[in-house]
Protein backbone atom coordinates (compact mmCIF):
# COMPACT_ATOMS: atom_id res chain seq x y z
CA UNK A 1 0.00 0.00 0.00
CA UNK A 2 2.75 2.43 1.13
CA UNK A 3 6.08 2.45 -0.43
CA UNK A 4 9.38 4.39 0.54
CA UNK A 5 12.51 3.75 -1.77
CA UNK A 6 15.53 5.37 -0.30
CA UNK A 7 13.95 8.81 0.39
CA UNK A 8 15.52 11.57 1.45
CA UNK A 9 14.58 15.02 2.76
CA UNK A 10 16.17 18.18 3.72
CA UNK A 11 14.60 21.15 4.50
CA UNK A 12 16.75 24.16 3.33
CA UNK A 13 20.50 22.82 2.44
CA UNK A 14 21.36 21.98 6.26
CA UNK A 15 18.64 20.40 7.72
CA UNK A 16 18.41 16.45 6.82
CA UNK A 17 14.80 15.54 8.17
CA UNK A 18 14.78 11.98 6.53
CA UNK A 19 17.93 10.23 5.44
CA UNK A 20 17.92 7.34 3.12
CA UNK A 21 14.99 6.02 4.22
CA UNK A 22 13.25 2.49 2.84
CA UNK A 23 9.99 0.71 4.22
CA UNK A 24 6.93 -1.27 2.76
CA UNK A 25 3.44 -1.08 4.48
CA UNK A 26 1.03 -3.31 2.78
CA UNK A 27 -2.73 -3.47 2.97
CA UNK A 28 -4.24 -3.44 6.43
CA UNK A 29 -0.92 -2.79 9.09
CA UNK A 30 -1.48 -0.70 11.59
CA UNK A 31 2.34 1.11 12.08
CA UNK A 32 3.68 3.47 14.31
CA UNK A 33 6.47 5.77 13.52
CA UNK A 34 8.17 7.03 17.02
CA UNK A 35 11.16 8.65 17.88
CA UNK A 36 11.54 12.13 19.74
CA UNK A 37 10.72 15.30 18.51
CA UNK A 38 12.48 16.63 14.83
CA UNK A 39 13.51 12.80 14.06
CA UNK A 40 11.52 13.35 10.76
CA UNK A 41 8.15 11.46 11.63
CA UNK A 42 5.74 13.75 10.83
CA UNK A 43 8.06 14.41 7.49
CA UNK A 44 7.30 10.92 6.59
CA UNK A 45 4.00 11.00 6.95
CA UNK A 46 3.90 14.63 4.75
CA UNK A 47 5.71 12.63 2.12
CA UNK A 48 3.21 9.77 2.05
CA UNK A 49 0.27 12.63 1.58
CA UNK A 50 2.54 14.91 -0.78
CA UNK A 51 2.61 17.32 1.33
CA UNK A 52 6.36 17.45 0.89
CA UNK A 53 8.21 16.24 -1.89
CA UNK A 54 11.70 14.42 -1.50
CA UNK A 55 15.11 15.15 -2.83
CA UNK A 56 15.85 11.60 -3.67
CA UNK A 57 14.29 8.54 -4.00
CA UNK A 58 10.45 7.16 -4.61
CA UNK A 59 7.55 7.31 -2.95
CA UNK A 60 4.33 4.98 -3.63
CA UNK A 61 1.11 4.75 -2.28
CA UNK A 62 -1.41 2.59 -3.76
CA UNK A 63 1.14 1.47 -6.77
CA UNK A 64 1.81 5.27 -7.73
CA UNK A 65 4.83 7.09 -8.05
CA UNK A 66 2.95 10.31 -5.68
CA UNK A 67 6.36 12.25 -6.86
CA UNK A 68 5.80 11.73 -10.40
CA UNK A 69 2.13 12.33 -10.16
CA UNK A 70 0.44 15.76 -11.78
CA UNK A 71 -0.27 18.21 -9.43
CA UNK A 72 -4.01 18.04 -10.60
CA UNK A 73 -4.18 14.16 -9.07
CA UNK A 74 -2.85 14.93 -5.91
CA UNK A 75 -6.42 15.51 -4.46
CA UNK A 76 -7.37 12.56 -6.17
CA UNK A 77 -4.81 11.13 -4.47
CA UNK A 78 -5.88 12.75 -0.83
CA UNK A 79 -9.06 11.07 -1.06
CA UNK A 80 -7.92 8.17 -0.65
CA UNK A 81 -6.16 9.06 2.62
CA UNK A 82 -7.60 10.21 6.10
CA UNK A 83 -5.72 12.87 8.46
CA UNK A 84 -5.65 13.21 11.61
CA UNK A 85 -3.53 15.53 13.83
CA UNK A 86 -2.33 16.36 17.45
CA UNK A 87 -4.62 20.18 16.95
CA UNK A 88 -7.29 18.29 15.45
CA UNK A 89 -7.21 21.16 12.77
CA UNK A 90 -11.32 21.17 13.53
CA UNK A 91 -13.24 24.41 12.10
CA UNK A 92 -14.50 26.50 15.05
CA UNK A 93 -17.61 28.13 13.40
CA UNK A 94 -19.22 24.86 12.24
CA UNK A 95 -20.59 22.01 13.92
CA UNK A 96 -19.33 18.67 14.62
CA UNK A 97 -22.29 17.60 11.77
CA UNK A 98 -20.56 20.45 9.77
CA UNK A 99 -16.66 19.43 10.30
CA UNK A 100 -17.44 16.02 9.13
CA UNK A 101 -19.78 17.00 6.16
CA UNK A 102 -17.69 19.45 4.80
CA UNK A 103 -15.06 16.92 4.09
CA UNK A 104 -17.50 15.17 1.74
CA UNK A 105 -18.85 18.57 0.66
CA UNK A 106 -15.36 19.92 -1.12
CA UNK A 107 -14.90 17.31 -2.87
CA UNK A 108 -18.16 17.36 -4.48
CA UNK A 109 -20.62 14.47 -2.45
CA UNK A 110 -24.21 15.17 -3.28
CA UNK A 111 -26.08 16.44 -0.18
CA UNK A 112 -28.15 13.00 -0.12
CA UNK A 113 -24.90 11.56 0.27
CA UNK A 114 -23.67 13.71 3.07
CA UNK A 115 -26.78 12.96 5.23
CA UNK A 116 -26.42 9.52 5.14
CA UNK A 117 -22.67 9.30 5.49
CA UNK A 118 -22.17 11.23 8.43
CA UNK A 119 -24.59 9.92 10.79
CA UNK A 120 -22.91 6.21 10.68
CA UNK A 121 -19.80 7.86 10.88
CA UNK A 122 -20.34 9.88 14.01
CA UNK A 123 -22.07 6.73 14.72
CA UNK A 124 -19.12 4.24 14.58
CA UNK A 125 -16.98 7.33 16.75
CA UNK A 126 -19.17 7.23 19.52
CA UNK A 127 -20.45 10.97 18.77
CA UNK A 128 -24.13 10.21 18.62
CA UNK A 129 -26.73 13.18 20.04
CA UNK A 130 -23.93 15.31 19.29
CA UNK A 131 -24.31 16.57 15.92
CA UNK A 132 -25.11 20.37 16.98
CA UNK A 133 -22.42 21.00 19.34
CA UNK A 134 -19.31 23.36 18.24
CA UNK A 135 -15.74 21.95 18.46
CA UNK A 136 -14.96 24.16 21.59
CA UNK A 137 -18.23 22.54 23.65
CA UNK A 138 -16.42 19.41 23.27
CA UNK A 139 -13.11 18.01 25.15
CA UNK A 140 -10.53 16.95 23.78
CA UNK A 141 -10.92 13.49 23.42
CA UNK A 142 -14.18 14.51 21.64
CA UNK A 143 -12.69 16.92 19.65
CA UNK A 144 -10.38 14.36 18.04
CA UNK A 145 -13.14 11.74 17.79
CA UNK A 146 -14.60 14.60 15.14
CA UNK A 147 -11.40 14.71 13.62
CA UNK A 148 -10.80 10.81 12.95
CA UNK A 149 -14.67 10.99 12.06
CA UNK A 150 -13.99 13.61 9.03
CA UNK A 151 -10.50 12.12 8.09
CA UNK A 152 -12.99 8.54 8.11
CA UNK A 153 -16.00 9.54 6.61
CA UNK A 154 -14.93 8.77 2.75
CA UNK A 155 -13.60 5.48 3.70
CA UNK A 156 -10.06 5.85 2.42
CA UNK A 157 -7.58 3.03 2.16
CA UNK A 158 -4.96 4.96 4.28
CA UNK A 159 -5.34 6.73 7.59
CA UNK A 160 -2.30 9.06 8.90
CA UNK A 161 -2.66 10.22 11.96
CA UNK A 162 0.48 12.59 13.72
CA UNK A 163 0.55 12.15 17.49
CA UNK A 164 -3.23 12.06 17.77
CA UNK A 165 -3.28 11.29 21.52
CA UNK A 166 -0.50 13.39 21.91
CA UNK A 167 -2.76 16.46 24.03
CA UNK A 168 -4.61 14.00 25.65
CA UNK A 169 -4.70 12.12 29.03
CA UNK A 170 -3.84 8.62 29.06
CA UNK A 171 -7.51 7.19 29.47
CA UNK A 172 -8.65 9.44 26.75
CA UNK A 173 -5.93 8.43 24.51
CA UNK A 174 -6.77 5.00 24.79
CA UNK A 175 -10.28 5.51 23.70
CA UNK A 176 -8.84 7.48 21.07
CA UNK A 177 -6.41 4.17 20.36
CA UNK A 178 -9.05 1.83 20.49
CA UNK A 179 -11.21 3.71 17.88
CA UNK A 180 -8.14 3.74 15.15
CA UNK A 181 -8.10 -0.20 15.70
CA UNK A 182 -11.52 -0.45 15.26
CA UNK A 183 -10.87 1.33 11.88
CA UNK A 184 -7.70 -0.52 11.62
CA UNK A 185 -9.85 -3.75 11.60
CA UNK A 186 -12.10 -2.73 8.57
CA UNK A 187 -9.40 -3.02 6.30
CA UNK A 188 -7.87 0.83 6.40
CA UNK A 189 -4.12 0.93 6.67
CA UNK A 190 -3.52 2.86 9.58
CA UNK A 191 0.03 4.75 9.89
CA UNK A 192 0.71 6.82 13.29
CA UNK A 193 3.39 9.11 14.47
CA UNK A 194 3.87 8.83 18.04
CA UNK A 195 6.16 9.33 21.16
CA UNK A 196 3.83 8.20 23.78
CA UNK A 197 5.59 4.62 24.81
CA UNK A 198 2.60 3.88 27.00
CA UNK A 199 0.31 3.36 23.81
CA UNK A 200 2.68 1.75 21.63
CA UNK A 201 3.89 -0.86 24.21
CA UNK A 202 -0.03 -1.74 24.94
CA UNK A 203 -0.55 -2.10 21.61
CA UNK A 204 2.08 -4.42 19.86
CA UNK A 205 2.33 -3.16 16.46
CA UNK A 206 4.72 -3.03 13.87
CA UNK A 207 7.19 -0.22 15.50
CA UNK A 208 9.32 2.10 12.65
CA UNK A 209 12.01 3.96 15.19
CA UNK A 210 13.83 7.28 13.54
CA UNK A 211 16.44 8.82 14.96
CA UNK A 212 17.95 12.20 13.80
CA UNK A 213 16.30 11.14 10.09
CA UNK A 214 17.66 7.31 9.42
CA UNK A 215 15.12 4.56 10.21
CA UNK A 216 17.26 2.28 12.93
CA UNK A 217 14.40 -0.02 13.87
CA UNK A 218 11.78 -2.28 12.02
CA UNK A 219 10.19 -4.24 13.89
CA UNK A 220 7.15 -6.81 13.98
CA UNK A 221 5.27 -6.29 17.44
CA UNK A 222 7.56 -4.41 18.80
CA UNK A 223 7.49 -1.65 21.71
CA UNK A 224 8.83 2.01 22.15
CA UNK A 225 12.04 0.60 24.29
CA UNK B 1 -23.13 19.44 -10.14
CA UNK B 2 -25.69 21.71 -8.40
CA UNK B 3 -24.24 21.16 -5.16
CA UNK B 4 -20.90 22.15 -6.15
CA UNK B 5 -22.20 25.34 -7.82
CA UNK B 6 -24.86 26.03 -5.02
CA UNK B 7 -21.63 25.59 -2.70
CA UNK B 8 -19.52 28.25 -4.40
CA UNK B 9 -21.87 30.69 -4.56
CA UNK B 10 -22.55 30.28 -0.77
CA UNK B 11 -18.99 30.46 0.35
CA UNK B 12 -18.61 33.58 -2.13
CA UNK B 13 -21.46 34.98 -0.33
CA UNK B 14 -20.39 34.49 3.01
CA UNK B 15 -16.81 35.83 2.44
CA UNK B 16 -17.99 39.12 0.31
CA UNK B 17 -19.95 39.88 4.03
CA UNK B 18 -16.88 39.56 6.22
CA UNK B 19 -14.41 41.88 4.69
CA UNK B 20 -17.37 44.75 4.40
CA UNK B 21 -14.60 47.39 4.59
CA UNK B 22 -12.12 46.29 2.36
CA UNK B 23 -14.76 44.84 -0.77
CA UNK B 24 -16.29 48.46 -0.35
CA UNK B 25 -13.08 49.92 -0.91
CA UNK B 26 -12.78 47.75 -3.84
CA UNK B 27 -15.75 48.52 -5.48
CA UNK B 28 -15.72 51.89 -5.25
CA UNK B 29 -12.05 52.08 -6.55
CA UNK B 30 -13.04 50.05 -9.51
CA UNK B 31 -16.51 51.90 -10.22
CA UNK B 32 -14.15 55.38 -10.56
CA UNK B 33 -12.25 53.41 -12.64
CA UNK B 34 -14.54 52.19 -14.38
CA UNK B 35 -16.40 56.06 -14.80
CA UNK B 36 -13.75 57.72 -16.16
CA UNK B 37 -13.19 54.42 -19.00
CA UNK B 38 -17.04 55.12 -19.88
CA UNK B 39 -16.64 59.36 -19.44
CA UNK B 40 -13.74 58.55 -21.88
CA UNK B 41 -15.86 57.45 -24.45
CA UNK B 42 -18.94 59.65 -23.80
CA UNK B 43 -16.42 62.61 -24.67
CA UNK B 44 -14.35 61.08 -27.53
CA UNK B 45 -17.96 60.15 -29.31
CA UNK B 46 -19.27 63.89 -27.98
CA UNK B 47 -16.12 65.20 -30.03
CA UNK B 48 -17.12 62.93 -33.06
CA UNK B 49 -19.61 64.27 -33.74
CA UNK B 50 -18.64 67.98 -33.86
CA UNK B 51 -15.39 66.36 -36.29
CA UNK B 52 -17.68 64.36 -38.27
CA UNK B 53 -17.63 66.28 -41.09
CA UNK B 54 -13.73 66.78 -41.18
CA UNK B 55 -12.59 63.27 -40.88
CA UNK B 56 -9.95 61.61 -42.83
CA UNK B 57 -7.93 65.22 -42.84
CA UNK B 58 -10.19 66.99 -44.54
CA UNK B 59 -9.20 70.49 -44.69
CA UNK B 60 -12.01 72.05 -46.89
CA UNK B 61 -15.57 71.69 -47.49
CA UNK B 62 -16.94 73.13 -50.67
CA UNK B 63 -20.94 73.54 -49.41
CA UNK B 64 -22.88 73.29 -52.91
CA UNK B 65 -26.20 75.08 -53.36
CA UNK B 66 -29.45 72.75 -52.79
CA UNK B 67 -30.94 74.21 -56.30
CA UNK B 68 -27.77 73.79 -58.19
CA UNK B 69 -27.95 72.31 -61.49
CA UNK B 70 -26.05 68.77 -62.27
CA UNK B 71 -24.11 71.32 -64.85
CA UNK B 72 -22.84 73.45 -62.00
CA UNK B 73 -21.82 70.62 -59.67
CA UNK B 74 -19.54 69.08 -62.84
CA UNK B 75 -17.93 72.04 -62.76
CA UNK B 76 -17.24 72.88 -59.34
CA UNK B 77 -15.72 68.98 -59.66
CA UNK B 78 -13.63 69.64 -62.38
CA UNK B 79 -12.16 73.36 -60.91
CA UNK B 80 -11.27 71.30 -58.21
CA UNK B 81 -9.79 68.63 -60.15
CA UNK B 82 -7.42 71.09 -61.76
CA UNK B 83 -5.09 71.21 -59.30
CA UNK B 84 -3.88 68.68 -58.49
CA UNK B 85 -0.33 69.82 -57.05
CA UNK B 86 -2.03 71.32 -54.25
CA UNK B 87 -5.14 69.06 -53.87
CA UNK B 88 -5.36 65.40 -53.44
CA UNK B 89 -7.38 64.38 -55.79
CA UNK B 90 -7.69 60.93 -55.13
CA UNK B 91 -8.90 61.79 -51.85
CA UNK B 92 -11.75 64.06 -52.78
CA UNK B 93 -15.38 62.96 -51.91
CA UNK B 94 -18.42 64.46 -52.97
CA UNK B 95 -21.29 64.00 -50.31
CA UNK B 96 -24.93 63.47 -51.97
CA UNK B 97 -28.38 65.63 -50.30
CA UNK B 98 -28.69 62.47 -48.83
CA UNK B 99 -25.42 61.44 -47.47
CA UNK B 100 -24.83 64.99 -45.99
CA UNK B 101 -28.32 65.04 -44.62
CA UNK B 102 -27.03 61.47 -42.67
CA UNK B 103 -24.14 63.47 -41.27
CA UNK B 104 -26.13 66.25 -40.44
CA UNK B 105 -28.29 64.25 -38.29
CA UNK B 106 -24.72 63.72 -36.04
CA UNK B 107 -23.86 66.96 -35.97
CA UNK B 108 -27.44 68.24 -34.56
CA UNK B 109 -28.35 65.52 -32.35
CA UNK B 110 -28.11 67.97 -29.55
CA UNK B 111 -30.33 70.78 -31.57
CA UNK B 112 -33.35 69.55 -33.20
CA UNK B 113 -34.60 72.57 -34.20
CA UNK B 114 -31.97 73.21 -36.78
CA UNK B 115 -32.37 69.80 -37.80
CA UNK B 116 -35.78 69.56 -38.39
CA UNK B 117 -35.37 72.88 -40.61
CA UNK B 118 -33.17 70.39 -42.96
CA UNK B 119 -34.93 67.39 -45.48
CA UNK B 120 -32.87 65.74 -47.96
CA UNK B 121 -34.17 68.10 -50.16
CA UNK B 122 -33.06 71.58 -49.24
CA UNK B 123 -29.56 70.55 -47.59
CA UNK B 124 -26.45 71.43 -49.55
CA UNK B 125 -24.64 68.52 -51.13
CA UNK B 126 -20.58 69.27 -50.38
CA UNK B 127 -17.04 68.60 -51.47
CA UNK B 128 -14.79 67.45 -48.79
CA UNK B 129 -11.26 68.06 -50.38
CA UNK B 130 -8.22 66.93 -48.92
CA UNK B 131 -5.18 68.87 -49.71
CA UNK B 132 -1.73 67.66 -50.50
CA UNK B 133 0.35 71.03 -49.70
CA UNK B 134 1.61 71.78 -46.64
CA UNK B 135 0.86 75.45 -47.06
CA UNK B 136 -2.14 76.90 -45.58
CA UNK B 137 -1.82 80.06 -47.79
CA UNK B 138 -2.51 78.14 -50.84
CA UNK B 139 -5.56 75.99 -49.75
CA UNK B 140 -6.85 79.26 -48.58
CA UNK B 141 -6.14 81.03 -51.94
CA UNK B 142 -8.12 78.09 -53.60
CA UNK B 143 -11.07 78.13 -51.30
CA UNK B 144 -11.69 82.14 -52.54
CA UNK B 145 -11.39 81.15 -55.63
CA UNK B 146 -14.18 78.39 -55.43
CA UNK B 147 -16.43 80.84 -53.34
CA UNK B 148 -17.14 82.41 -56.74
CA UNK B 149 -17.88 79.63 -58.43
CA UNK B 150 -21.71 79.13 -59.58
CA UNK B 151 -23.87 76.74 -57.52
CA UNK B 152 -21.33 77.69 -54.43
CA UNK B 153 -22.92 78.08 -51.44
CA UNK B 154 -19.85 78.61 -48.73
CA UNK B 155 -16.34 77.31 -48.55
CA UNK B 156 -15.89 76.51 -44.97
CA UNK B 157 -11.87 75.44 -43.76
CA UNK B 158 -11.04 73.32 -41.17
CA UNK B 159 -8.24 75.93 -40.06
CA UNK B 160 -10.67 78.37 -39.22
CA UNK B 161 -13.12 76.09 -37.43
CA UNK B 162 -11.84 73.10 -36.10
CA UNK B 163 -8.04 72.79 -36.10
CA UNK B 164 -8.48 73.73 -32.23
CA UNK B 165 -11.41 71.34 -31.20
CA UNK B 166 -9.48 68.48 -32.66
CA UNK B 167 -6.06 69.21 -31.09
CA UNK B 168 -8.44 69.51 -27.64
CA UNK B 169 -9.97 66.37 -28.33
CA UNK B 170 -6.99 64.32 -28.73
CA UNK B 171 -5.66 66.11 -25.48
CA UNK B 172 -8.61 65.04 -23.62
CA UNK B 173 -8.65 61.46 -24.52
CA UNK B 174 -4.91 60.95 -23.79
CA UNK B 175 -5.36 62.42 -20.27
CA UNK B 176 -8.71 60.60 -19.91
CA UNK B 177 -7.28 57.38 -21.24
CA UNK B 178 -4.33 57.10 -19.12
CA UNK B 179 -6.24 58.41 -15.93
CA UNK B 180 -8.75 55.49 -16.31
CA UNK B 181 -5.73 52.82 -17.15
CA UNK B 182 -3.98 54.07 -14.32
CA UNK B 183 -6.94 53.26 -11.57
CA UNK B 184 -7.98 50.04 -13.57
CA UNK B 185 -4.62 48.76 -12.33
CA UNK B 186 -5.57 50.32 -9.11
CA UNK B 187 -8.99 48.64 -8.86
CA UNK B 188 -7.28 45.34 -9.57
CA UNK B 189 -4.88 45.50 -7.08
CA UNK B 190 -7.56 46.67 -4.40
CA UNK B 191 -9.23 43.20 -5.79
CA UNK B 192 -6.24 41.28 -5.50
CA UNK B 193 -5.92 42.67 -1.98
CA UNK B 194 -8.97 42.08 -0.83
CA UNK B 195 -9.08 38.38 -1.98
CA UNK B 196 -5.57 37.67 -0.20
CA UNK B 197 -7.24 39.25 2.91
CA UNK B 198 -9.85 36.66 2.70
CA UNK B 199 -8.03 33.99 1.71
CA UNK B 200 -5.91 34.58 4.59
CA UNK B 201 -9.06 34.92 6.94
CA UNK B 202 -9.94 31.26 5.49
CA UNK B 203 -6.94 29.71 5.88
CA UNK B 204 -7.53 26.90 8.11
CA UNK B 205 -10.89 26.03 6.02
CA UNK B 206 -8.34 26.04 3.40
CA UNK B 207 -5.81 23.71 4.88
CA UNK B 208 -8.68 21.10 5.42
CA UNK B 209 -9.85 21.29 2.13
CA UNK B 210 -6.86 20.43 0.84
CA UNK B 211 -6.16 17.29 3.25
CA UNK B 212 -9.35 16.01 2.23
CA UNK B 213 -8.84 16.28 -1.47
CA UNK B 214 -10.73 19.10 -2.21
CA UNK B 215 -9.12 20.29 -5.94
CA UNK B 216 -7.33 23.48 -6.67
CA UNK B 217 -10.21 25.07 -8.40
CA UNK B 218 -12.87 23.81 -6.43
CA UNK B 219 -11.11 25.97 -3.40
CA UNK B 220 -10.40 29.19 -6.21
CA UNK B 221 -13.98 29.77 -7.65
CA UNK B 222 -15.20 30.92 -4.59
CA UNK B 223 -12.69 33.61 -4.47
CA UNK B 224 -12.88 34.45 -8.08
CA UNK B 225 -16.49 34.74 -8.03
CA UNK B 226 -16.14 36.86 -5.19
CA UNK B 227 -13.63 39.65 -7.12
CA UNK B 228 -15.62 38.91 -10.57
CA UNK B 229 -18.59 40.50 -8.14
CA UNK B 230 -17.07 43.33 -7.06
CA UNK B 231 -16.27 44.40 -10.61
CA UNK B 232 -19.41 43.44 -11.18
CA UNK B 233 -21.02 45.93 -8.43
CA UNK B 234 -18.32 48.21 -9.19
CA UNK B 235 -19.46 48.52 -12.71
CA UNK B 236 -23.24 48.91 -12.09
CA UNK B 237 -22.37 51.90 -9.68
CA UNK B 238 -20.31 53.31 -12.70
CA UNK B 239 -22.77 52.69 -15.03
CA UNK B 240 -25.49 54.54 -12.57
CA UNK B 241 -22.93 57.35 -12.56
CA UNK B 242 -22.44 57.38 -16.37
CA UNK B 243 -26.51 57.74 -16.87
CA UNK B 244 -26.88 60.52 -13.96
CA UNK B 245 -23.46 62.68 -15.77
CA UNK B 246 -25.09 61.92 -19.30
CA UNK B 247 -28.41 63.12 -18.53
CA UNK B 248 -27.24 66.18 -16.52
CA UNK B 249 -25.46 66.95 -19.37
CA UNK B 250 -27.51 66.44 -22.47
CA UNK B 251 -30.14 68.95 -20.18
CA UNK B 252 -27.60 71.55 -20.08
CA UNK B 253 -26.87 71.48 -23.68
CA UNK B 254 -30.11 72.08 -24.58
CA UNK B 255 -30.16 75.28 -22.98
CA UNK B 256 -26.88 76.60 -25.32
CA UNK B 257 -27.91 79.22 -28.21
CA UNK B 258 -27.85 76.39 -31.12
CA UNK B 259 -25.25 76.46 -34.01
CA UNK B 260 -22.76 76.98 -31.42
CA UNK B 261 -21.22 73.72 -31.71
CA UNK B 262 -21.91 73.01 -28.27
CA UNK B 263 -25.31 71.52 -29.43
CA UNK B 264 -23.21 68.92 -30.98
CA UNK B 265 -21.80 67.63 -28.10
CA UNK B 266 -24.43 64.77 -27.38
CA UNK B 267 -24.05 61.32 -26.97
CA UNK B 268 -27.24 59.42 -28.32
CA UNK B 269 -28.99 56.77 -25.94
CA UNK B 270 -27.78 53.89 -27.83
CA UNK B 271 -24.12 54.10 -27.80
CA UNK B 272 -24.43 55.40 -23.82
CA UNK B 273 -25.78 52.38 -23.75
CA UNK B 274 -23.23 50.07 -25.27
CA UNK B 275 -20.85 51.93 -23.13
CA UNK B 276 -22.69 50.91 -20.37
CA UNK B 277 -22.08 47.05 -21.61
CA UNK B 278 -18.86 47.52 -22.38
CA UNK B 279 -18.26 49.08 -18.44
CA UNK B 280 -19.70 45.84 -17.06
CA UNK B 281 -17.42 43.44 -19.38
CA UNK B 282 -14.51 45.43 -18.06
CA UNK B 283 -15.61 45.50 -14.71
CA UNK B 284 -16.06 41.82 -14.46
CA UNK B 285 -12.82 41.54 -15.92
CA UNK B 286 -11.48 43.74 -13.82
CA UNK B 287 -12.53 41.50 -10.83
CA UNK B 288 -11.71 38.43 -12.67
CA UNK B 289 -8.32 39.41 -13.38
CA UNK B 290 -7.08 40.70 -9.75
CA UNK B 291 -9.10 37.93 -7.90
CA UNK B 292 -7.63 35.07 -10.23
CA UNK B 293 -3.80 35.89 -9.42
CA UNK B 294 -4.38 36.29 -5.77
CA UNK B 295 -6.19 32.82 -5.92
CA UNK B 296 -3.46 31.21 -7.51
CA UNK B 297 -0.92 32.75 -5.70
CA UNK B 298 -2.00 32.32 -2.26
CA UNK B 299 -3.33 28.87 -2.05
CA UNK B 300 -0.45 27.57 -0.10
CA UNK B 301 -1.29 29.55 2.90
Amino acid sequence: MIRLESVTKRYGTETVAVRDASFDIAKGDFVFLVGPSGSGKSTLLRLINRQEQPERGAVWVAGQNVNEMAESRVPYLRRNMGNVFQDYKLLPNKTVFENVAFALEVIGKPRHVINRQVPVVLELVGLAGKEDRFPEQLSGGEQQRVSIARAFVNRPLIMLADEPTGNLDPATGEGIMALLEEINRTGTTVVMATHDHRVVNAMRKRVIQLDRGVIVRDQERGVYE
Amino acid sequence: MIARIAYAFREMWASFRRNLTLTVAAILTSAIALLLVGTTFLIQRAFDNLLVQWRGDVEMIVFVRSDATPEQISLIDQTIKAAPTIIDVEKLRYLDKTQSYEEAKRIFVGDPVTLSLLTPDNIPSQFKVVPITQDPELVRSLSEQYRSLPGVQDVALAEDEFQVISTLSRFVRTVTLVMSLVLLVVAVGLIWNTIRTAMFARRREIEVMKLVGATNWFIRVPFMLEGLLHGLLGGIASCGGLWVLNSAWTNGVAGFKPGTGISSLVVPSGYLTGVMLMILAIGALVGAVGSAIAASRFLDV
